[in-house]
């Protein structure tokens, strides 16, 4: 077979559905990763003309182009767009499109996962545009705070859309985590160790374990002010035992971390672009790691200090005033890794660079501001001024904005095989650039002159007229800038000059194909023993493209590919991937029928909308199911592998595992909460205590013991060839104990309407009950396989999957039984 | 597996302790001991629960440099230290204020 | 930046990659953050503190509390009084200011006297200022509250010694 006829037999088998259908049936990562930067972009854009609509407001005292009320909206939108619609999905599209070509293999670790996140966040992101265009956009500024955003200020239905909408688009990220964390650890090429993976996959590896601890917080809080909202569950209400505080701590356990998971993937295409536009390798690639390991971790060490001015205890201030001094390190350590690369080799003045060196100069400054306003007298000046936005946006703009736009420029020839040929680049480089420093420098002196953040409008006494005018005409100049770039980028991509393959001379595996990337990505997998592959071997396109690696031959209408051990890159099992299917698509609108139900008060749809999930997942899994044992398959240069669903760790096995740390994080971030309102809000202890009762708290528990025992045994069973089903069963046994236990604390929660702790006792035993619910049904799924066949010895790799639910269930569920019953029962 | 556990574990410790004595400095300020011989009894818990801190990351650090323990690769082995180290430092720099700051006002 | 622009200037002569790496990120990226930022921070947390209200057995106490949109003031020297949208000190002591709210949370903060604190539902909150000379300072609140948020400002008076004695006996000035 020469290479054409295995290009055209490969496209055949990976290639979708032709025409716009295929968008909405595909699973490729080339396609979802395009579609997610699309949209990301498309919002980018939508939320700019926002920004636009705010600077026309603040060009003139006593504006009258928006009343407050649009006003509201209009910064609210910008703030939520930016963050939650532009930054992370572009992050994600990037790590989606560019991770399995980086890596070596041949698409994400769970493609349906992929599209079906990508469904979730443009559905999710429609709803909030929708609410913008009826005027009923969330207005309470992106953190929300309550109770400005609780029922009793904000009646309407504005707050509902946020909460719900960005809880909606979250899904996309924890899914996009859950897919980016497997794939860098298991799918990889054949021998490519953690120590010898390009950069930009550590960066994203260390990104998307942030957004699985990070994030739940934020869930966890969306969830409890909804309740609040829609139920009167008065988990912010100071009269009734809640503690609007607990909303900030929640919000800044992930705004804070936030803010580095949208910095790290920046510094991952800057760690990236950096070397090959200087003819020269990363200095200090350890370093770098290290430095960003430290980074994500001290990250979490912050989030008080957005809160230095609620009158928290000096010491207290005092701890994360240093972790914020602290958190400057490890970003020195970068830059200056970064200029000493620049140093060691020959930078080159490409278009790409021009925005680094963009970078370089706005992310200085944004970290000097950082610095002031860690310090806390200085904070307490400048909290909720025009300086706080302006310091913002020099961090976010120049850590994201300026990088992302050198990986577009960088990767676009990737994306679309051609050659530049406008030069708009340059002069679009030149206006955003000035035009951001005019804009936001503007803005740090007003802000310095005391101009609060979030004011519609001002006086021409309080003499900031000109400053605002020129900040104003800045934002114009910047802009026209993005719009040349998009200009740009649309013409590039329609020119027909076609451009020869690694126009960079990059040494990284994604230039190691034919552009625009096919649909299979690469025609055989690479064995990688160095960390610049390319400059080791600059001709290991051609001899990948003649299937002289790993999968060369094509077979059976497979799409198939390797995964391998997480450290030393070993090839460990051989993965066939499932093919085109509209599953995705169906499941998210069936998910997005769920969240309208509640945003619109239609209770009876939401059991509805919950079954269809059940189903949809049931079907999901079931599709994956193996009717016959499978041999080792033979992978090439000898090397026979075991499949995927004949191992004890499993992908799935993997992703579950990831799943729940981010499950686990928001449980923590739960407890929390119960601990938080109990020790420091106002109004406790409650009126009434749950009344504990020996007879549940034995049966629960017990069912907690019992299921995971049952479960492990199940899995021996079945492995040394017996019939399983038995212990299956009773390991269901001990989830339905466990989940009656929780059904009952939620039903005999001490009225919950009345005081936060029945509520947050309603919303624990919520917890177990739905928990119990989902491994009951995984249970019935396992049981149901056993019957139809579908698992044997060999076919194995379910069990360990349902163990996992179930142990964690089991774990939860005692600590929810423990934390309810026990306070009642010690006197 | 473990070659990612050994690099997060140090950085790990100091995340749980430093939210440990965050919440431990809160509840100790709510509700106010009774002082030890003169000596306020809040802050001699928090400058314990200082020492322990410290003393878990040095813990580490030395199981981290231990042969017996440490990563295989070099790479690797030189990311868990440089993360052992930064645990260490943390814990010293960001519990800081314990020694040097009055302790509930 | 300076580092940046001669990285251009320089002709790349391949030194010691090893030696490259311990100055650029031991001796720039560690040791220079690392000193600046603890002496930074060590500033900080004594002004802090200083700033903080300790020992307040001579201070003035007044209570402010906020609701959409206005400032309502009491006195502990004078419990019957209560004022709206000014608050009234004496100038040359200091004064603590315990401030809390009845419906959403707000900032209370006057730039010329003292930095911002919060009033949070259910939460009393306690700010020490001090101003120096009699006069009249512009206070806003400064955390978004809704629609009314732009138009929610406040004054505080400082009297002279004379001038506090006849507010608290309840004559204007």
């Amino acid at each position: 077979m020469n290479a054409l006829e295995r290009h055209r037999k490969l496209t055949e088998i990976w290639a979708s559905d032709k025409g716009f259908k295929g968008w909405f049936s595909t699973v490729n990562h080339n396609d979802l990763g395009r579609m997610f930067l699309v949209t990301a972009f498309f919002f980018f854009i939508v939320g700019g003309l926002l920004a636009m609509l705010i600077r026309v407001q603040l060009a003139t005292p006593h504006s009258a182009f928006a009343g407050p009320e649009i006003y509201n909206q209009i910064f609210t939108m910008h703030g939520t767009v930016m963050m939650f619609l532009f930054a992370i999905p572009t992050f994600e599209g990037l790590a989606i499109y560019l991770l399995p070509k980086m890596l070596g293999t041949r698409d994400l670790a769970f493609p349906r996962l992929t599209a079906y996140g990508f469904w979730c966040y443009a559905f999710g992101g429609s709803m909030l545009i929708v609410a913008m265009l009826f005027g009923i956009a969330p207005d309470g500024g992106w953190f929300m705070y309550p109770p400005l955003t609780s029922a009793i200020h904000s009646p309407g239905i504005n707050a509902d859309f946020w909460l719900i909408g960005i809880t909606f688009v979250e899904i996309s990220a924890i899914a996009a985590a859950v897919e980016i964390t497997v794939s860098v650890l298991k799918y990889r090429a054949p021998s490519m160790s953690l120590a010898k993976m390009p950069i930009f996959a550590w960066y994203a590896l260390i990104t998307a374990l942030m957004i699985l601890t990070g994030f739940p917080p934020l869930i966890l809080g969306s969830v409890l002010l909804e309740l609040e909202r829609a139920f009167g569950l008065p988990f912010f209400q100071v009269d009734l035992g809640g503690d609007s505080l607990l909303w900030q701590h929640l919000f800044w356990l992930f705004g804070h971390p936030e803010v580095y998971i949208i910095f790290l993937p920046a510094a991952g295409v800057i760690s990236t672009v950096l070397p090959v536009m200087c003819r020269t390798t990363l200095l200090g690639y350890g370093w770098i790691v290290s430095a960003a390991v430290a980074l994500a971790f001290l990250s979490f060490g912050l989030w008080v200090h957005h809160m230095f001015t609620t009158g928290i205890p000096h010491m207290g201030l005092a701890f994360f005033s240093a972790a914020s001094t602290l958190v400057a390190v490890p970003t020195g350590v970068q830059i200056f890794a970064w200029i000493g690369t620049m140093w060691k080799g020959r930078p080159e003045l490409h278009l790409p660079m021009l925005h680094i060196l963009g970078f370089f100069f706005t992310f200085v400054i944004g970290g000097l501001t950082g610095v002031m306003v860690a310090v806390v007298p200085f904070d307490w000046q400048a909290h909720d001024t025009a300086f706080i936005t302006a310091h913002l946006h020099y961090v976010l703009f120049g850590g994201f904005v300026f990088p992302i736009f050198a990986g577009v420029y960088y990767w676009l020839p990737h994306f679309t095989g051609r050659k530049r040929f406008f030069c708009l680049g340059e002069l679009a480089f030149a206006l955003v650039f000035v035009g951001f420093h005019v804009t936001f420098l503007a803005m740090h002196w007003v802000g310095l002159l005391g101009q609060r953040r979030r004011i519609p409008t001002y006086a021409p006494e309080d003499g900031w007229t000109a400053i605002n005018l020129i900040s104003s005409v800045g934002s114009f100049i910047l802009a026209i800038g993005i719009a040349m770039i998009l200009v740009d980028v649309v013409l590039h991509i329609v020119t027909a000059h076609r451009g020869r393959r690694n126009p960079w001379n990059a040494t990284t595996l994604e230039w190691a194909m034919i552009t625009p990337a096919p649909a299979y990505t690469f025609a055989s997998l690479p064995r990688i023993t160095w960390r610049d592959p390319l400059s080791a071997e600059p001709d290991l396109a051609v001899s990948l493209a003649r299937g002289e690696g790993y999968l060369g031959t094509p077979r059976h209408n497979w799409r198939e590919t390797l995964a391998v051990d997480i450290a030393s890159g070993k090839p460990e099992m051989h993965v066939l991937y499932p093919a085109n299917t509209r599953l995705p698509i169906l499941m998210s609108a069936v998910t997005g029928l769920f969240f309208l139900s509640l945003l619109m008060k239609f209770y009876w749809t939401v059991p509805l909308a919950m079954g269809g999930v059940a189903f949809l997942a049931w079907k999901w899994v079931w599709g994956l199911g193996l009717r016959q044992d499978q041999a080792v398959q033979s992978v090439g240069h000898g090397l026979s592998l075991p499949n995927a669903a004949t191992v004890a760790r499993s992908p799935g096995w993997w992703g579950t595992a990831f799943l729940l740390t981010a499950n686990a994080t928001f449980f923590g971030a739960l407890l929390f909460g119960f601990a938080f309102l109990w020790t420091i809000a106002p109004g406790w202890p409650p009126p009434a205590w749950f009344t504990p009762s020996i007879f549940e708290l034995g049966v629960g528990i017990s069912g907690a013991a019992l299921a995971p025992l049952a479960i492990r045994h199940a899995t021996r069973v079945n492995e040394s060839g017996g019939t399983p089903f038995p212990t299956v069963i009773l390991a269901l046994c001990g989830i339905v104990a466990l989940g009656f236990a929780c059904a009952s604390l939620m039903w005999r929660a001490p009225t919950p309407n009345e005081h936060a702790y029945g509520a947050t006792m309603l919303v624990l035993g919520g917890y177990g009950t739905f928990h119990t619910a989902i491994s009951g049904l995984m249970g019935g799924f396992l049981t149901a396989q056993i019957r139809s066949g579908y698992t044997s010895a060999n076919r194995r790799a379910a069990f360990p999957i349902v163990g996992l639910w179930v142990k964690y269930t089991s774990a939860t569920g005692v600590i929810i039984l423990l934390a309810a019953h026990l306070p009642g029962l010690i006197p | 597996m473990t070659e990612v556990l050994r690099i997060l574990i140090a950085p790990l410790v100091w995340l749980a302790s430093f939210s440990a004595i965050y919440g431990l400095h809160g509840l100790l300020c709510q509700n106010a001991l009774a002082a030890v011989a003169g000596f306020p009894a809040e802050r001699a818990v928090l400058m314990a629960a200082y020492g322990v801190a410290i003393a878990l990351q040095i813990i580490l650090l030395w199981i981290l440099h231990h042969p017996r323990f440490a990563a295989p690769s070099g790479l690797l082995r030189f990311v868990s230290r440089a993360s052992g180290w930064t645990g260490l430092i943390a814990s010293v720099w960001t519990l800081f204020p314990v020694v040097a700051l009055p302790t509930c006002f | 930046m300076i580092l940046l622009v001669f990285s251009f200037r320089r002709n790349s002569e391949s030194g010691v990659e090893a030696r490259q790496e311990s100055i650029w990120i031991l001796g720039f990226g560690l040791v220079f953050p690392a000193v600046i930022l603890g002496a930074l921070l060590a500033y900080g947390l004594v002004i802090g503190a200083q700033l903080s209200p300790q020992n307040g057995a001579n201070a003035v106490k007044v209570t402010a509390e906020a609701r959409r949109w206005e400032w309502r003031f009491t006195y502990a020297d004078a419990p019957a009084l209560e004022t709206t949208g000014t608050l009234h000190i004496p100038a040359g002591r200091p004064v603590d200011i315990a401030i809390t709210t009845a419906d959403v949370i707000h900032s209370f903060w006057v730039p010329r006297l003292a930095g911002k604190l919060d009033a949070i539902p259910g939460h009393i909150n306690t700010l020490r200022l001090e101003a120096d000379m009699p006069g009249t300072y512009k206070g806003v609140s400064a955390e978004f509250s809704g629609a009314g948020y732009e138009a929610f400002t406040f004054r505080v008076i400082a009297h002279t010694e004379a001038g506090w004695t006849k507010f608290l006996q309840g004559q204007p000035e």
